[in-house]
């Protein structure tokens, strides 16, 4: 084959590439479309690999704690029942506060159904471009997992919700902290609404909040308000980390969410529609 | 068929490590781009269009796992691969110092191309993880060069 064809050949085989992932690109624009079915198919072979190889080390954590880590097992044994008593001291309180507002039928038959709608799940990975847009987790779609369902990390404190792709045993978690989420959340005990949005890096904003405000303060927590149709209200999202300045009629606020990343491993997926909780 | 097989375990190896890395460091994410490599070491091996169309592959797999845009980090590798390819055809970069610099030229190219996109399209900063990012063509080129070196001696010494 002549040298010159070849190379050209060998250009045209670049372009065409590079041309049909721009085209790949474009379709996906404006942001926020259904994942396209390459993409669904990728993931779907790919991330039983993920599973497999998150599930193998942590038998081998797991077979190291059980059989050789003996010494601290009655020392973790006594710190979780001491966890445990005031976990149910605390339980037993907020039921009482709850009867107020419910009788004592509606609120066992609320918690009762609640405790049946929380699938604990485990990050198996996280997002290869910013890993603080997205995660993976070991339950997908047989596990009775759907799109928009909330999750939550082991403290309750907010996480995110699961987007699409969903295969049979993994799916995809959007985090609080990605710049396209966000939150309608509202200051414990303040009547202030705002909708918190991820930057990207670990911190998030609160917009929407007016220059003339006085009621948001540094250290104030926020909680997620319900308007949003997605998260339920009541859930602890992060609190106030400063107050920087003014920006048009909003003020610029810099919000430190509640989970600590390098602490998600167990997870709570709430399987039960938002409007169902409450 | 040969190179084929351990061109696909290459792959399989990187994912996995790459979640490995992912539970020990987020910081190891950062540091070090295993699919680059690996992209880098088969085009250099057999030409800039296996090189194109694995670092499609590569960069396609990659974006199945992130929140976003599919395709990005996919042209990226797509024209990394192909330039490694084409100068590896091209220039000797067998020997360990001139195999570093490739690998670093290569991955710091790839990485500006990843970014400038990544920013076009999303319309926001690309996260450096505390400037981490920065030296991302320096480890890798230096754990890329290693591993070539000694991947090309055990190669010879079985021929």
């Amino acid at each position: 084959m002549p040298y010159s064809w070849k190379k050209r050949k060998n250009l045209i085989i670049l372009l065409s590439l590079i041309f049909l992932q721009l085209i790949l690109i474009s379709v996906q624009v404006p942001l926020g479309e259904e994942e396209n079915y390459f993409e669904r198919v990728v993931f779907t072979v790919f991330s039983p690999l993920q599973h497999g190889v998150v599930s193998f080390f942590r038998g081998l954590g797991n077979f190291w704690k059980s059989y050789i880590g003996l010494h601290r097992v009655h020392k973790d044994n006594e710190r979780l029942r001491e966890e445990m008593f005031f976990l149910k001291q605390e339980n037993n309180l907020l039921r009482e506060m709850l009867k107020v507002y419910r009788t004592e039928k509606e609120i066992s038959g609320l918690f009762s159904d609640l405790q049946k709608k929380i699938l604990p799940a485990r990050v198996i990975g996280i997002d290869a471009s910013n890993v603080w847009k997205s995660l993976n987790i070991n339950k997908g779609s047989l596990d009775g997992v759907k799109k928009n369902m909330v999750v939550l990390d082991k403290h309750g404190h907010l996480v995110g919700r699961i987007v699409d792709p969903i295969s049979f045993r993994e799916a995809r978690v959007q985090m609080i902290t990605d710049t396209e989420s966000g939150v309608s959340v509202i200051p414990e005990a303040k009547d202030v609404p705002g909708v918190l949005i991820g930057e990207g890096n670990g911190r998030c904003k609160l917009e929407f909040i007016l220059s003339t405000d006085t009621a948001i303060v540094e250290g104030d927590r926020l909680i997620t308000a319900g308007f949003d149709g997605i998260y339920f209200p009541g859930i602890v999202v992060g609190h106030i980390l400063s107050v920087v300045g003014v920006e048009g009629l909003f003020k610029i606020i810099k919000v430190e969410p509640s989970f600590k990343i390098q602490e998600l491993d167990l997870l709570a997926i709430i399987t039960v529609d938002s409007k169902e909780v409450f | 068929m040969k190179d084929f097989f351990w061109m696909a375990l290459s792959i399989v190896a990187a994912f996995l490590l790459y979640t490995v890395f992912s539970k020990i460091s987020l910081s190891l994410l950062h540091l070090i781009n295993l699919f680059s490599l690996i992209v880098i070491y088969f085009a250099s091996e057999r030409g800039e269009i296996y090189g194109a169309c694995l670092g499609t592959f590569c960069g396609l797999i990659q974006d199945s796992f992130s929140l976003g845009v599919f395709g990005v980090a996919g042209v990226s590798k797509t024209l990394m691969g192909f330039l490694a390819g084409y100068f590896a055809g091209k220039v000797n970069v067998t020997s360990l110092r001139r195999s570093f610099l490739f690998i670093f030229v290569l991955i710091s190219m790839e990485l500006f191309i990843w970014a400038s996109l990544f920013t076009f399209v999303f319309s926001e900063r690309v996260s450096t993880g505390g400037g981490l990012l920065f030296f991302q063509p320096l480890l890798t080129a230096l754990l890329g060069s290693v591993g070539f070196y000694f991947i090309r001696k055990k190669k010879k010494s079985s021929s």
